[in-house]
């Protein structure tokens, strides 16, 4: 009588009889890449987010609550209750317990050794990369390295800001050795390879202001000759820039490190943040956008987020970037009168080209189009790295002409065609703006470079205050943690 | 000596107010000491000295005196006292008769819900009882209704639902629909805990017994009945027309500082009256059943089968709904010590629906509501016409639907959709039955075994054409999807029962074990792509498309068991002393090991002081029974495995990896949530006092007052996401109930004129009691509304989800006004705003208004619940009005889009505020509504959603019998009806009643509007027949 009631879980596998085979050791790696990957149900990312608050995009969309998250952090107005802090908070733990179960489980699974290593680095170089955002963007965090029990789950306390950067550091050393330097990109691209875990770790030690580790990293994913191949790893930049935003050149030499994304996923509108689709390419586009005729683009009419501020606009007008970098809506449909839009809330007629969804590419499997473009995203490419490179160097002492810093700069340069300038923090500044405009960097760039007050001042953006995230409420309710001083919290 | 008086003889017969003789009828001669019964035929006959006063009296009906004249025949009428004592009630697991129940138990006879023309059992329920709040979640066709007995149990959808058993079978709430109306012997609701206790782990929410009708042993009865009407909404929108949505427009687009896009919006004149296009108002409706019954003393049967067919009021060619229903009821009694027999409904129902029914994401209604008038309904110029794409739908004319370049996103012109949905439909068969034996071996010992299940078999055929709706919704590949479900669940039940009575101890005693099986639906669904065909009737699966444009998903569901055991003990002495004490014992296979098995006791006393001695014999008060019980139900609705730490995969886990065209995407495994091996029922537990009486012979009154408390609610609490797991089930809030529930019932007689009025009244009183420690409020099943977020919350000590926004402080009259809305250190609050905005209230005083600033505006869920029926007869004549309503409540009135700036407007405002009507009560309407007077959830979205509403009224008229017994019928009664004649409500749109539905968005929010299918008002024609 008492068995009646003992059902099969069936296709819930149970805790106790996972984690037993490779392959079970790998579902488990790709749950912590998701994570790396994930988008908000609400249809953003890490990128939306700093777009939105730098000073070249307005949030944009339907209307002034639209993705209310990217409008209150356009605005500045977000707080410990209402803005996308949850999001990136809940990403990067999630994240971290993924891995660190992982971590916990694998050393008991029998498997090829030199794959259980492999796993194991690409794990820590994730976790790195959570706990890299984290603290950037929360800076007093717990650090969580174990699962922790639900019977303990309010007794956890914030770690110093340093512990953290010490646990990220010894996670990328440990993973670099074991990375792979290369990975066959038809079936592992987007995997993490040692390039890119040194590439992080030299974004690491700028952060912390560490000129000659972060210069040291860099030269080694930038490789020997600025401009050229880096013979250990294949990088160089591409001939034309253009060529970086074409969905289906994935993977290209300029790229160190991706979030791979997929039109083959069938992602659907009950679970928008599962869909292997990406999500910016649907946001970006322009609202009721109609083809009068073959001369204009073939976009894919979308939701109108992450518009080019004018002054932006009128900033890259003359750089060969100008095209790749904005779509100027206005004159298609004013001027070459060959497409038609509807403007949306805070419209500047000037999208985000970079991203900007492409009927050509829309998916063959199912029907819900908008969210399974496949474009990837950089979360570092090569440029990035060049002109990160130059900047520890120049912080270091070096700049002059000729010098390798000056050669990694103008080497960004001249793949688009410009002559070289004098490297110095002004032109550095424009030319990251400039390079990467609308992926992600500027805002962070600007808090690093302790500018974001002076820059944001107008948007709302308050020094002492906006150059972290306020640790979302939820997270204080009856727990140990406290708010960040400069959110009016005690640490 | 003695002195013999001069007796005479009194004859007569003594029959019902229907003419049905009556034998057995008490017949006293006051004074003396003769006393008779009728016979057989309802004759008797008396000595009787001059001028005595005879007493007739007889047990369910009013006792009556006459003078005794001259006369020598004497035929007397009684009238049926209301609630007959002498009744029997279902109860579970057995019958008990009316005056000695100690629980609160309500009941409806299936002779009430004669020739009401309702389709769904819970709209049979709705007003007649008190207790009960039923409201329809959507006015199509075949729709179910929410249904909350005394309240709310527990959080979430659900778990609220009332536990349905048709003859002895256990039924979902949603699969309750099957059964067909006219096939009901009564139904009956308990509503206390110790009535329910005994179905346990499932009765938490109340219990509602159906039984169905049975053969009675005599003469073949044979009956018809059925109607035919027309159907009409009962009230449309004032929407704007076209020069007043142009005038409105440019208005707001000026107060923007933008350029007024219509130079003359005189010219637009009406414009398109999109409801008049959606809106049928003359959409049929009919019923036929047909019965034969009858059986002799071995055996039983009742057989019948109807049909209904029900065309919807609002896109009546992709909204209709037909069933057609089979029952097979019978029973044999080969000899005395056994009877066994079956019960067994058979049902099909073929629905074709609008889609979304309250919803604003591209509901038909909310289409018409949406869509700007200014768009023509179909484009009859040639040279406009031949600008539209090639893909836009056509009407059968080739002329292309019109599309509006103004409202966009999910607005659909609604001709154009219902073009591209016609065809498609869904079906389902139903078959609930019961084979049962009763064997007594020896007198007042039972042992009653039933075997039950509930089967369904259903699914539907969707094709959807390549189209082009607008720029956002243009399906470009076509499809067909073809999905199919089973579900066979059953219960075996053994029951064991003995009867006896020692003098006046009356003793009943009962033990009973069970096993329950649901939850095993299993299904697939196929959808082929670009397939070939541009109309419902073209596409098959036979078309060949490419293999990767076929796809497959299967479901499969969990098992969901309960073995049980009860006990029960009715006693009584006298029937004059009354006690109940039950328990049983339910193990589900939703806990784990450490609490797999719950208790569920009750007990319940009753006294009757009108059978005592003491009490003074009056004309007041004729019945008295005052009743008390206590019980523990429990609720067991909660998903499965939640004790078992899993592992999960899913959307949220996968990866992909590698190149275009040569990516794979992984599948992703990681823990599910942590395990809870603890979680355990959740408890309601419930006192009820109350009381039964007759008073005056002519009233009943029954009077019931509640206090329930549900414990340990199972819920997922908010941890901290740094964890990195997801929250876990838990069992974490109280809640608490209190009620008082009102029935009176009046029924009259005088000479050929016969009056009945029964009322019910409900009031209710929720608190939710605790929360997780620490925490004041929770998110949990809250209703959300577009762009506004979330708009209820429930918070500690109050009602379970309330709305929670903004309130309003009025509405800034001056520049002067919004300078000096200032916080406590003189910053100036709204810096943005404009004469016209909203104040929004600073409620907590600081120097920003935000989401702190949000409060409670008030209770979605009604806190009372009222119902009168009145039936009237004059001889061949009768009338039958009956109403219900609700109080207390409040809706969200959102039938236009926050997001889509130029959608149209109701009429109310063009009396927005501006510059030259500064009185107004609602803000300026300004294009993109800089300062959230519309985008912020405020009190101005919430209207009173109290309404009583006429459900019926029947007129009839029976042939005399005389006339049509020459034809061999028994009954021929013809009748007019109208159902939803009027409404009384301050609503502003459609209907207020508005149920829950997963349309209308989680957490069990009762009353929000998102454009709701509203209740249709009919005329109807209906004629039983009898044989």
């Amino acid at each position: 009588c008492k068995n009646e009631l003992d059902v099969n879980p069936q296709e819930r596998v149970t805790l106790d009889n996972y984690y037993k085979t490779q392959a079970d050791a790998f579902a488990a790696l790709v749950s912590v890449y998701d994570r790396f990957g994930f988008q908000a149900g609400g249809l953003y990312d890490k990128i939306a987010i700093m777009d939105a608050a730098c000073d070249d995009h307005l949030a944009g969309g339907g209307g002034p609550s639209d993705i209310n998250d990217l409008q209150v952090m356009s605005t500045y107005t977000l707080n410990s209750n209402v803005g996308p802090e949850s999001y990136l908070w809940s990403k990067g733990y999630s994240g971290i317990y993924r891995a660190n179960v992982l971590l916990s489980k694998i050393d008991a699974i029998p498997m090829d050794a030199a794959i259980k290593s492999r796993y194991i680095a690409e794990t820590k170089t994730l976790r790195a990369i959570f706990y890299f955002d984290l603290v950037r963007f929360f800076k007093n965090i717990p650090l969580i390295t174990g699962t922790i029990d639900p019977s303990q789950m309010f007794d956890v306390v914030q770690a110093p800001p340093a512990d953290v950067y010490t646990l990220i550091i010894k996670d990328l050393t440990d993973a670099i050795p074991v990375l792979p330097a290369t990975v066959p990109a038809a079936t592992e691209g987007g995997r993490i390879t040692k390039g890119a875990a040194q590439a992080l770790l030299g974004k690491v030690y700028l952060q912390q202001q560490k000129w000659p580790e972060a210069a040291a990293q860099f030269a080694i994913v930038n490789g020997t000759t600025p401009g050229q191949a880096n013979s250990t790893y294949g990088y160089k930049l591409l001939p034309k820039y253009a060529d970086l935003w074409n969905p289906l050149n994935k993977f290209n030499s300029e790229s160190i490190l991706e979030i791979v994304h997929s039109a083959n996923s069938q992602g659907g509108w009950g679970d928008a943040g599962a869909s292997e689709g990406n999500l910016l390419d649907i946001i970006t586009g322009p609202r009721g956008y109609s083809q009068l005729n073959s001369t204009a683009p073939d976009y894919y009419s979308g939701y109108s987020f992450l518009v080019f501020t004018p002054e932006f606009a009128s900033f890259i007008h003359n750089d060969p970037r100008n095209f790749p970098t904005v779509a100027n809506l206005d004159s298609l449909q004013n001027i070459a009168k060959s497409a038609k839009y509807t403007p949306g809330y805070n419209n500047t007629g000037f999208f985000l080209n970079k991203f900007i969804a492409h009927v050509a590419n829309k998916t063959s499997v199912g029907t819900n189009y908008d969210l399974n473009f496949p474009q990837d995203n950089y979360e570092i490419r090569l440029a990035d790295t060049y002109l990160l490179e130059a900047e520890a160097l120049m912080k270091a002492g070096q700049s002059g002409v000729g010098s390798r810093a000056y050669q990694l700069f103008n080497a960004v340069r001249a793949r688009v065609g410009l002559n070289p300038v004098e490297l110095n923090m002004d032109n550095l500044m424009k030319e990251r703006r400039l390079e990467l405009a609308g992926e992600g960097q500027r805002w962070l760039d600007l808090v690093r470079w302790g500018i974001a007050g002076q820059v944001l001042q107008k948007r709302g953006f308050i020094t002492g205050r906006n150059e972290i995230f306020p640790i979302p409420q939820s997270e204080l309710n009856n727990t140990k943690l406290q708010q960040n001083k400069e959110w009016g919290g005690t640490l | 000596c003695s002195i013999v008086m001069a007796q005479t003889t009194i004859r007569g017969k003594v029959t019902d107010n229907t003419g049905q003789i009556l034998p057995g009828v008490t017949v006293k001669a006051n004074g003396t000491p003769n006393a008779v019964v009728t016979d057989a035929t309802g004759n008797y006959s008396i000595k009787v000295p001059p001028n005595a006063t005879l007493t007739f009296s007889f047990i369910g009906f009013a006792t009556q005196n006459v003078q005794v004249g001259s006369q020598e025949i004497l035929n007397v009428t009684l009238t049926i006292t209301q609630n007959n004592l002498n009744e029997v009630v279902v109860v579970g697991y057995g019958t008990q008769k009316k005056s000695v129940v100690t629980g609160a138990i309500s009941g409806v006879k299936g002779t009430d819900l004669d020739s009401q023309p309702v389709t769904r059992i819970e709209q049979s329920l709705q007003g007649r009882t008190s207790g009960l709040t039923i409201a329809a979640s959507s006015g199509q066709p075949g729709s179910a209704s929410t249904v909350r007995l005394r309240g709310f149990t527990s959080f979430g959808t659900g778990k609220n639902d009332p536990l349905w058993v048709v003859d002895g079978v256990v039924i979902d709430a949603g699969g309750i629909g099957y059964i067909n109306q006219g096939d009901i012997e009564s139904i009956e609701v308990l509503k206390d805990a110790a009535s329910a206790a005994i179905y346990g782990t499932r009765a938490a929410a109340g219990v509602i017994l159906v039984t169905t009708k049975k053969g009675k042993s005599g003469n073949l009865s044979i009956n018809y009945s059925g109607y035919y009407g027309l159907q009409e909404p009962a009230k449309r929108l004032d929407l704007l027309n076209g020069t007043q949505y142009a005038t409105l427009r440019n208005s707001a687009l000026v107060a923007a500082g933008k350029a007024a896009p219509y130079a003359n919006p005189a010219l637009f004149g009406a414009g398109t009256d999109w409801q008049s296009l959606v809106f049928n108002n003359s959409a049929p409706k009919q019923n036929h059943e047909f019965s034969i019954s009858g059986g002799s003393e071995k055996a039983t049967f009742f057989t019948s089968f109807a049909y209904s067919d029900i065309n919807g009021i609002v896109a009546t060619d992709i909204s209709k709904w037909n069933r057609a229903n089979i029952r097979l009821n019978a029973t044999y009694k080969p000899a005395k010590w056994i009877s066994f027999g079956e019960n067994l409904g058979y049902s099909h129902s073929v629905n074709s629906g609008v889609g979304e029914t309250n919803r604003e994401y591209g509901g038909v209604l909310s289409s018409a509501i949406n869509l700007d008038p200014l768009t023509p309904a179909i484009i009859t110029d040639p040279a406009v016409a031949a600008t539209y794409r090639a893909d836009a739908v056509r009407d059968p004319q080739g002329r292309p639907y019109g599309i509006s370049t103004a409202v966009l996103q999910e607005m659909k012109n609604p001709l154009a959709y219902i073009q591209t949905r016609l065809g498609n439909y869904g079906w389902d068969h139903n078959i609930v039955a019961n084979a049962f034996s009763d064997i007594e071996p020896i007198k007042g010992l039972k042992l009653h075994t039933s075997l039950g299940t509930k089967m369904a078999f259903y699914g539907g055929d969707t094709f959807t054409p390549v189209a082009f709706f607008n720029t956002s919704t243009a399906p470009s590949r076509s499809s067909l999807s073809r999905s199919i479900t089973y579900v066979i669940n059953w219960n075996i039940e053994n029951i064991l029962s003995y009867t006896r009575n020692f003098g006046k101890h009356n003793v009943t005693l009962l033990a009973g074990e069970g096993e329950y099986k649901d939850g095993n639906a299993r299904g697939t669904t196929t959808t082929y792509l670009d397939i070939p065909a541009t109309t419902f009737d073209q596409a098959s699966f036979r078309f060949n498309t490419l293999a990767a444009n076929r796809t497959t998903s299967g479901s499969d569901g969990t098992d969901h068991r309960i073995n049980s055991l009860f006990s029960r003990v009715q006693y009584n002495y006298d029937e004059k002393y009354l006690a109940t004490a039950l328990i049983r014992r339910d193990g589900s296979s939703r806990f784990g090991s450490n609490n797999r098995f719950g208790y569920f006791p009750s007990a319940s006393v009753g006294w009757v002081p009108t059978l005592e001695s003491f009490f003074p014999k009056n004309n007041v008060v004729n019945f008295l029974k005052i009743r008390g019980s206590y019980g523990i139900t429990g609720n067991d609705g909660i998903g499965d495995f939640a004790f078992v730490p899993t592992i999960g995969s899913g959307g949220q886990r996968n990866y992909t990896f590698g190149s275009t065209n040569t990516e794979v995407i992984n599948i992703g495994y990681s823990p599910n949530a942590p395990a809870n091996p603890d979680l355990k029922w959740e408890q309601t537990s419930q006192t009820d006092i109350g009381f039964d009486a007759t008073l005056f012979q002519n009233f009943t009154l029954t009077v019931d007052v509640y206090k329930k408390k549900t414990t340990g609610i199972l819920g997922n609490p908010p941890i901290p996401a740094y964890t990195g797991y997801g929250s876990f089930a838990q069992n974490i809030s109280d809640m608490e109930n209190k009620g008082i529930e009102f029935e009176l019932g009046y029924r009259k007689q005088l000479g050929n004129f016969n009056l009945g009025v029964n009322g019910n009244a409900s009031f209710f009183k929720n608190k939710v009691t605790k929360l997780v420690a620490g925490q004041t409020y929770i998110d949990d099943n809250s209703a959300t509304f577009q762009t506004l977020g979330n708009i209820t919350r429930t918070y500690i000590n109050q009602p379970y989800n309330q709305y929670y926004g903004y309130k309003s402080a009025g509405i800034f009259q001056s520049q002067d006004e919004v300078n000096n809305y200032k916080s406590t250190n003189g910053t100036i609050l709204q810096p943005n705003a404009k004469p016209g905005d909203t104040k929004f209230a600073n409620l907590n005083g600081d120097n920003i208004i935000d989401a702190n600033d949000k409060t409670i505006l008030g209770n979605p869920n009604p806190t009372m619940s009222y119902g009168l029926t009145i039936n009237l007869s004059y001889k061949a004549f009768d009338f039958i009005a009956f109403g219900s309503g609700v109080g207390g409540a409040k809706i969200f009135q959102g039938l236009r889009r926050l997001d889509i700036s130029a959608a149209n407007y109701q009429t109310k405002y063009l009396n927005a505020w501006s510059p030259t009507n500064t009185s107004a009560t609602l803000p300026r309407i300004v294009d993109g509504d800089p300062n959230q007077n519309y985008s912020k959830f405020t009190d101005l979205y919430l209207e009173s959603g109290n309404y009583f509403r006429l459900r019926s009224v029947q007129f009839g008229y029976s042939f005399p019998r005389s006339m049509i017994s020459k034809i061999g019928m028994k009954k021929l009664r013809v009748y007019v009806l109208s159902e939803n004649l009027f409404t009384i409500t301050k609503y502003s749109g459609y209907d207020p009643e508005l149920g829950v539905s997963n349309d209308a968005g989680g957490g069990a929010v009762y009353g929000i509007d998102r454009g709701a299918y509203p209740q249709a008002r009919s005329f109807l024609v209906g004629l039983n027949v009898g044989f």
